[in-house]
């Protein structure tokens, strides 16, 4: 501004959304009222709005109508399935499997520790989740086992969420890995195949990452929550075994994901 | 599907369908997507200025409302809703561009658009690339703040609820954001009389 005394295009923004002290809004106001150039100015902002209100929106692509239209109907397929399996155990039966005979897998310095709870376990989860147990070779039969075979593990037994706060029960690694696309498949992959030396302790997830997760997964218990970086920046890496062996369905969503949005930013299955 | 956005009258109600999507009716949704996508796009895309990185968003963004209806609080417009999930799924999107190292197929065109152009003032289509390109140099918060209340016409308490901040910080973003672009966007201007524009503050530097 060569003026000082001139008004730059902040204030004049402020003044017309009546963001200014009255004090301020009056002697704007008064400047205005004496200085050509202000106004011109002031009407450049009003142009800015006008401007933006007539741009055109630009077309939207001739397919992605029937794109998203699919995606959705995967979807749909996907979570009919999710539907079935649940009616097949009972709706309030599966919340209680999963908050109770949960497979809560630690993470920590890039390999596995932790505890899948097993069907004839007393089913206590926190218990579980604490427990460290088997070498990784194992590891994965017994997450297959709980993940499928709910059974006697679970009824009655269990902690109560009848609210579902957090319908799974799991705890939080990080593993310090940066996730990347490309190589996200081998990455969980390795976390989750290596044996059990470490035994970092995850920390338990807060109520806004367990609904998280529980909407993410449709209820599934997690094989690995992993709060670390994906592409470089802070993100949740969420995988659930899938059905084929050694296949991972996985999930990555920034760090400030909700049940309400989950801002997934990658969802993929790899392996198998 | 999408003219059932022009017959209003005998319309399903929005928290209606999403109360069914939620209860297992497999048609629902994509109701309620076709009903409300144009919009949804129109939201996309000025946030984004790309259509292909929009097109994504889009998707994106249907894909986390199916999955999060079942969690809708009735509290709220469902297109209220329906646009705070489109603006994340935006940002979301620019996050992991501005994190790419390097840059695949298709983003050469975002980086054109984002890139300030001399200003051609003779034509609309002109003024549309302009406009894109000059909203491309602000902070996301008030780009999106700009689209909604200016370019969408919501009013400032509606972009409050949809981006989940007071309206202040809608007023204060807004404000912000048109004083940023006043000088790229004064060729544009069509009022009469030429006036000293060059070296305004602000309107150097796009960054």
């Amino acid at each position: 501004m060569k003026n000082p005394a001139h008004l730059d295009y902040d204030t004049l923004a402020d003044l017309a959304e009546g963001l200014l002290e009255d004090d301020h809004a009056a002697s704007v106001n008064a400047h205005l009222e004496s200085c050509a150039d202000c106004r011109d100015r002031s009407a450049d902002l009003a142009d800015v709005s006008r401007l933006l209100a007539e741009a055109p929106t630009p077309a939207m692509p001739a397919d992605l109508a029937s794109r998203i239209d699919s995606a959705i109907a995967a979807e749909s397929l996907h979570s009919a399935q999710v539907v079935s399996l649940e009616q097949r155990r009972g709706r309030r039966h599966w919340r209680l499997l999963s908050a109770a005979a949960a497979t809560a897998i630690v993470l920590g310095g890039g390999a596995m520790v932790g505890k899948a709870a097993l069907e004839g376990s007393d089913g206590d989860a926190s218990t579980a989740a604490k427990t460290p147990v088997m070498d990784g070779s194992d590891g994965g039969a017994a997450m297959r086992s709980s993940a499928r075979a709910p059974g006697a593990a679970t009824e009655g037994s269990g902690p109560r969420r009848d609210t579902l706060a957090a319908p799974v029960t799991f705890t939080v690694a990080a593993s310090g890995t940066d996730y990347r696309a490309s190589s996200l498949g081998p990455q969980v992959g390795d976390l989750l195949g290596k044996g059990g030396e470490s035994r970092t302790e995850g920390r338990a997830p807060d109520a806004r990452l367990s609904e998280c997760v529980a909407s993410v997964t449709r209820g599934k218990t997690p094989a690995l929550v992993d709060s670390a970086r994906y592409e470089g920046g802070p993100a949740t890496v969420i995988a659930v075994r899938a059905a084929k062996p050694d296949a991972w369905e996985i999930w990555v969503v920034g760090p400030d994901c909700s049940a309400q949005d989950t801002r997934e930013l990658k969802h993929t299955v790899a392996g198998g | 599907m999408a003219s059932v956005s022009t017959r209003p009258v005998d319309e399903t109600p929005d928290k209606e369908l999403l109360a069914r999507h939620a209860a297992g009716d497999p048609h629902a949704f994509a109701e309620l997507v076709n009903r409300h996508r144009d919009r949804m796009w129109a939201v996309a895309v000025r946030t984004l200025g790309d259509p292909e990185e929009a097109a994504d968003a889009l998707q994106d963004a249907c894909l986390s409302a199916f999955r999060a209806a079942g969690r809708f609080r009735g509290d709220a417009a469902v297109t209220t809703w329906l646009h705070r999930i489109v603006v994340n799924a935006c940002l979301d999107r620019i996050r992991r561009k501005s994190v790419r190292p390097a840059t695949p197929m298709g983003d050469d065109a975002t980086f054109d658009a984002v890139a300030p152009k001399a200003p051609d003032p003779t034509d609309a289509h002109g003024v549309a690339l302009d406009v894109r390109s000059a909203l491309a140099v602000l902070p996301f918060e008030q780009r999106a703040a700009l689209v909604l209340v200016d370019m969408m016409g919501y009013s400032v308490d509606d972009a409050a609820r949809v981006l989940e901040v007071p309206p202040g910080t809608i007023k204060s973003r807004c404000a912000r954001g048109r004083a940023r672009l006043a000088p790229l966007l004064t060729h544009h201007r069509n009022r009469p009389g030429p006036r000293n524009v060059g070296g305004v503050e602000g309107g150097g530097t796009p960054r």
